[in-house]
């Protein structure tokens, strides 16, 4: 394994989240982007015997890669020699009954207690700007286990309180929140991944950042932060990615380069003394 | 022997707009429509959606427009100009845009859609109004819907500001004791599924995974069940475990080659990346009055629209490109 020394933040954080992937576990996983190629990265080189599902009920499948770039659930490829087809309502279930050890997906906002929105920008019922729902994510977020959120680290997205909870975190913080509101006991968020940082959470269920990417300084990461997460007592500093994960990633999953070539996300240096971020001259 | 609470007490609830269920209704109308006979369903996309899909109906799809789904059948719905219909927007990208821009749908149950300028200036125009749910919990409505009972206990949604807007009610479980969250059944009036086999009295074969096609088979009043192909029914009874939906659930069978187009019909044809990402951006960019005049009402059917806007090329194209058989053919 050889660090890398030219990277995209977002293909990091990719990185970032297959190296949490644990043998012998199960994941539900959003079916399309950061999530999917995160799961796969992790199988392929740190957790073999992980597995996963997707909400269209594909049970721990081997997929033909790459994906088709727009539409991957309920296709040929990505259900290629799964163990089983079977339905959402048969993937819901599963996580119902405690099957899935964690789950794994995108948010567009999220607060301090690890509430997901994905729903509407702005005050629901007046004028807002309208996103998808929650997809699969409320369920996923409800039910499984434990909870991987993937994020840009980006200051209007971390905020006090979400504008709509589409998907539950520990919704207003108080001890047994999740439980009153009928979700399942044990369960909720684990962890936050953005480009630059990686975040858990302390004894009172509010977001704690634990580690930060080489290039940046945990002021200019809570500068990013709308509102300030707590600070672990010591943040750890990551590791970058391999050539070895990069050749994957670029090869085999992220295909059509959707990872580098999204907007606000910087190219990463190695200057021979410290890894750099190219911004824009 | 009872130890804990012996009634049900509802502690929230959500101020959603939602279809009263009512499961005897329900069975009603089974009994007085739904064929037992073994008869042949089969007819046209235009005669289908015709007899069976009416103003003001609720309306469930399997799948969506881009995966799997009954694209042929939406398209015709736009093309009669239905109104006022109430979508269960779950698992979905463009096809409620659609179906709003058509001006056929006017409320959404939202388990999930494409984001855009399309359903932004929808919603600032309130031309639709959208009640909050996730897909499952969609599911699990439509599973409640064709178990014929009124509602369901459910494990997700509890918390979240989709359950204020929704038809969701949080009780203390007389059993446990614990909060628990229940959800409406849904008992569509239409349904609209896209498989890849079915005979002509409608047994109905999926190959790959599904959404809730079986749930939402039983649970509709009306079903109307599209197919790639029509195959004899000794080939159903050759391998009866394969059958997802039974004949007497449904109501219309249509024939629809490229059924799914632009979407992936898995084993059959790939899908067309085009296509795709046409609507995707017609929808992203609010343009979707010129794709419906393009691939909707501009053109009388869906044999004609392939003609004219696909062609025989990349239909072969895409059933060349099919990646993969396994497990998609009997």
């Amino acid at each position: 394994m050889t660090r890398a020394t030219s990277f995209n933040e977002r293909e990091m954080q990719t990185c970032t989240v297959a190296r949490m992937i644990e043998d012998g576990k199960t994941y539900w996983v959003a079916g399309a982007g950061s999530p999917l190629y995160a799961i796969l990265m992790g199988k392929k080189m740190y957790a073999p015997n992980a597995q996963y599902i997707t909400e269209d009920g594909v049970i721990a499948p081997e997929p033909l890669l790459p994906f088709d770039p727009i539409m991957s659930m309920v296709s040929a490829r990505a259900g290629y020699r799964a163990l089983g087809w079977a339905t959402m309502n048969a993937a819901g279930n599963h996580a119902q009954v405690g099957l899935m050890d964690c789950g794994i997906l995108n948010a567009l906002q999220i607060d301090q207690y690890g509430n997901i929105n994905s729903t509407a920008i702005g005050t629901y019922g007046e004028r807002i700007r309208r996103f998808g729902g929650p997809g699969g994510a409320d369920s996923i977020a409800s039910l499984c286990w434990r909870t991987i959120v993937i994020t840009d680290q980006e200051k209007r997205k971390f905020v006090e309180r979400v504008d709509f909870i589409s998907s539950p975190g520990y919704l207003d913080g108080t001890p047994g929140a999740r439980e009153r509101a009928g979700l399942p006991r044990d369960t909720g968020p684990w962890r936050v991944v953005t480009p630059w940082a990686v975040y858990d959470y302390n004894e009172e269920r509010r977001l704690r950042l634990i580690a930060i990417a080489p290039w940046v300084t945990v002021d200019e990461v809570l500068a990013e932060c709308q509102h300030k997460p707590v600070v672990a007592d010591k943040v750890e500093t990551l590791e970058v990615p391999t050539d070895e994960e990069l050749d994957m990633l670029r090869s085999q999953l992220d295909v059509a380069g959707q990872m580098s070539g999204i907007e606000r996300s910087g190219w990463i240096i190695w200057d021979g003394e410290k890894y750099a971020r190219q911004t824009e001259s | 022997m009872a130890t804990g609470p012996t009634y049900i007490e509802v502690l929230d609830e959500g101020m959603g707009e939602f279809r009263m269920p009512d499961p005897d209704g329900y069975r009603e109308w089974v009994r007085d429509h739904k064929s037992r006979a073994l008869a042949s369903k089969l007819m046209t996309a235009q005669e289908a959606v015709s007899r069976f899909v009416e103003d003001g109906d609720y309306l469930a799809y399997d799948c969506n427009y881009l995966q799997r789904g009954p694209s042929t059948l939406i398209r015709e719905v736009i093309r009669q100009k239905k109104k006022d219909l109430w979508v269960a927007g779950k698992f979905t990208w463009v096809a409620v845009h659609l179906l709003i821009a058509g001006g056929c749908a006017s409320k959404v149950d939202c388990g999930f859609f494409l984001f855009g300028k399309a359903i932004d200036r929808f919603v600032q125009e309130r031309r639709v109004q959208i009640f909050e749910y996730s897909n499952v919990v969609m599911t699990l409505r439509l599973q409640a819907g064709a178990m014929g009972v009124p509602f369901l206990p459910v494990r997700s949604f509890g918390g979240t500001d989709g359950f204020r807007y929704s038809g969701a009610k949080l009780i203390r479980d007389p059993y446990t004791g614990q909060s628990v969250v229940i959800v409406p059944a849904l008992n569509p009036d239409v349904a609209l599924i896209h498989v890849q086999q079915a005979d002509v009295y409608g047994n109905a074969r999926v190959f790959g995974t599904g959404i809730a096609h079986q749930e939402t088979a039983m649970a509709s009043r009306k079903v109307i069940v599209s197919a790639e192909e029509i195959v004899d029914s000794e080939e159903i009874r050759r391998d009866p475990g394969r059958t997802s939906i039974p004949y007497y659930c449904v109501d219309a069978v249509v024939q629809a080659p490229f059924g799914a187009y632009p979407g992936e019909c898995a084993g059959w044809y790939a899908s067309d990346p085009a296509g795709v990402i046409e609507v995707v951006v017609a929808t992203l960019t609010d343009n979707l009055d010129a794709y419906l005049e393009k691939y909707v009402h501009s053109v009388a059917n869906d044999q004609e629209m392939l003609e004219k806007h696909v062609g025989v090329a990349k239909l072969l194209e895409m059933q060349r490109r099919v990646a993969s058989k396994e497990g998609y053919r009997p």
